[in-house]
């Protein structure tokens, strides 16, 4: 993965990722950038997920109130946005696909309390779609 | 031969599937107070759903992402917030009329107050959407939704001065003692009805849910140029039933019940009870697409898991904005507010929307890396281009208008 | 969003004026619309009895017709007598309309009650007088309009 030059704002931000399994997990919502010890150019080293992230690019009034959503949606430790390291990607065409199943990111976070403490009570909610 | 089934159902459903509150209303209304003078907004709304619809269709299908999907990366994360703001808010309110509809359909069926029927009525297109598989609920509910041919039935058995009606249709010109605003205003209503965003996001995400790949190119062709214009066919002769039977005596439908008094006078009891399974059919199918809608569309947006292609244990987020979406259309019902009401103000609303919400369509159904090959031809750009200018002009015309005519009283 | 709920709010000025109108133009306007509310309300109720009359109806469409009939014709008088009238003129219009009203409802009523009870068969009886009444708020509703 290492090595490819793309335009950032192109073909990487606002991307959907997508699993292992295929499953859908997330857009690409800001990306992480630290710049190398020994100087030169700032390389992407994760991906950020989540109305934290997303908010925090949009600027302005309508990213605030997306950060405000954010807040709403979790507390201290889950305010930060999910990230993906850039680790996990494996391919980038039109959708950013990863490597690992969706259930060993961080970006399940919000979908995993849905389905603990909401939809998974509901009856049938495990059932195939036959 | 099975083949040929396929196909047929898919017209079959788009047919029945067309229709909805929307439509019957603004038909109607339209009718009793313009005659047939407004047929020809039915007409352009119905190629312009057809034309978006085919490209939405398109979209997911060679690509295999739905329309709403592609938004953000083609338009950027803030166009497609807007978008996705004026979207959402309009089908939650399309869908709060919805069901504001079934029950008033219900209603009409065993006279116990509509407001009863409502949470029942929420309940029923929760558990459609959470249990029943979707090519089940899209042929199960598109087919009875057939039932509203009755209104042709009637139109056909009662052998009116078709020369009249056409007479009317073919040339628009503004009745006497109505006022120039007001007609413009129907006009912008009925267009909004025809063309309701909904429709082709719901469209869309329906063929990504149904797996369509570029085999069923064709079919999703079918589906749109054959179901659509079947449909507005229908929706027709809602407004030249008004026409025939309400507008001589004055009569302005402001409720359901009048709106089925034309099939009532001319085949009776039985069809009646057709006619008012057909609302329920198409309001309830209705209320289930404007439901996924919200549920698509947020979630399209922020890019988790959506469909009910997948074990709703495995879409937590997009099945909880959907119960909620459907619980707060719900509470918007039970407030009391006329149904008939919500349902005007939605179609009002959603024709001023309309260039929003069609315009990324076009973009992505151009965009190459998507569509491969499959991009639009010039002709549907160029057709697909002036309907934007014309949704433009609508949408900036719409909130003034309906100050000046005080939505059309 | 500020934009939107000031445009909501003029709307729903528009929409709901019942104080004072300031001109007896408006409140004639106003007073013709009624009578074409109404107008719609009887035929409507007209209509429905010559289902009845054909045998074309059950009792409970029917009745959900003329009660909502009723009740279009009556809030309709409501919306119209709470609104001040602005002169002497428009109390003589008011007069008379609510007159024209009054008839409407009263029949509506009856319309209703015979209805609800079941007897489809006096519902062609009791709605005797309604066309002339809906002739009579046509032509308020034209003359004043």
């Amino acid at each position: 993965m290492a090595g490819r030059v793309l335009d950032a704002g192109l073909h990487l931000l606002d991307r959907q990722l997508v699993d292992r399994d295929g499953r859908l997990a997330g857009k690409v919502d800001d990306l992480e950038l630290t710049f190398p010890d020994g100087g030169g150019p700032p390389r992407v080293t994760a991906i950020l997920v989540g109305p934290a992230a997303l908010g925090r690019r949009l600027g302005g009034r309508l990213g605030a109130w997306v950060e405000a959503v954010a807040n709403r949606l979790g507390d201290g430790e889950d305010r930060r946005p999910a990230r993906v390291s850039f680790a996990v990607v494996k391919r980038i065409g039109s959708a950013v696909e990863l490597s690992a199943p969706k259930a060993e990111l961080e970006t399940d976070r919000l979908e995993a309390w849905t389905r603990d403490h909401v939809i998974g009570h509901l009856p049938g909610a495990s059932d195939a779609p036959d | 031969m099975k083949r040929f089934v396929a196909v047929a159902l898919g017209i079959l459903t788009a047919i029945g599937g067309f229709v909805d509150i929307g439509d019957i209303v603004a038909n109607a209304e339209t009718g009793a107070r313009f005659g047939m003078s407004l047929a020809w907004v039915v007409v352009v709304g119905v190629i312009g759903i057809c034309l978006f619809a085919e490209m939405a269709g398109r979209v997911a299908t060679v690509s295999g992402r739905a329309v709403f999907d592609l938004v953000r990366e083609r338009l950027g994360a803030r166009v497609a917030l807007v978008n996705l703001g004026a979207s959402f808010f309009i089908t939650f309110l399309t869908l709060a009329a919805e069901i504001g509809g079934v029950a008033l359909a219900i209603e009409l069926a065993t006279s116990v107050n509509y407001l009863l029927w409502v949470p029942i009525v929420a309940f029923l297109v929760w558990l459609v959407v959470w249990r029943v598989k979707f090519d089940v609920m899209e042929n199960v509910f598109g087919l009875a939704g057939l039932a509203l041919v009755v209104a042709a039935v009637a139109l056909w058995r009662l052998g009116p001065d078709w020369g009249g009606l056409l007479h009317g249709a073919t040339h628009p010109a503004v009745p006497q003692g109505e006022s120039h605003p007001t007609w413009w205003f129907f006009a912008i209503a009925l267009l909004g009805a025809a063309m309701t965003p909904y429709e082709v996001f719901f469209f869309s995400s329906g063929a990504v849910e149904e797996g369509w790949s570029r085999a069923d190119l064709i079919t999703n062709r079918l589906n749109v140029y054959l179901g659509f214009p079947l449909g507005g066919l229908l929706s027709l002769t809602l407004m030249a039933g008004a026409t025939l039977f309400l507008e001589p005596r004055g009569i302005q439908p402001g409720h359901l019940s009048q709106v089925a008094l034309p099939t009532l006078l001319v085949l009776g009891k039985l069809g009646l009870a057709v006619l008012l399974v057909g609302f329920f059919a198409a309001t309830f199918g209705a209320a289930l697409e404007t439901g996924l809608s919200c549920g698509y569309s947020i979630a399209q947006y922020f890019g988790f898991q959506w469909g009910k292609f997948v074990r709703p244990a495995d879409a937590p987020r997009f099945h909880l904005i959907t119960l909620v979406s459907i619980t707060a259309g719900a509470g918007l019902v039970l407030t009391t507010v006329d149904p008939i009401t919500v349902t005007e103000y939605s179609i009002v609303l959603s024709a001023a929307a309309l260039p929003l919400t069609y315009f990324p369509i076009l973009v992505v159904a151009n965009d190459p890396d998507y569509m491969g090959d499959k991009v639009n031809s010039w002709f549907t750009n160029a057709l697909g281009s002036l309907y934007l200018v014309l949704l433009l002009v609508v949408a900036v015309a719409t909130i003034p208008l309906m100050i000046l005519t005080k939505a059309g009283s | 969003m500020r934009r939107s709920t000031a445009v909501v709010g003029v709307l729903l000025l528009l929409g709901g004026c019942t104080g004072p109108v300031r001109s007896v133009n408006v409140y004639e306007s106003k007073a013709g619309r009624t009578a074409e509310v109404a107008a719609s309300a009887v035929q409507t109720a007209l209509l429905a009895v010559e289902a009845a009359d054909g045998g074309k109806a059950h009792g409970r469409y029917l009745t959900q017709v003329l009660v909502e009939a009723e009740e279009d014709a009556t809030s309709a008088q409501g919306t119209f007598d709470a609104i001040q009238p602005p002169d002497r003129r428009a109390d003589a219009l008011r007069v008379r309309l609510d007159g024209l009203l009054g008839e409407a409802t009263e029949n509506l009523a009856e319309l209703r009650i015979a209805a609800r009870r079941g007897h489809l068969a006096e519902l062609p009886e009791l709605a005797r007088p309604l066309p002339e009444v809906a002739e009579q708020l046509a032509s308020f509703a034209e003359a004043h309009g």
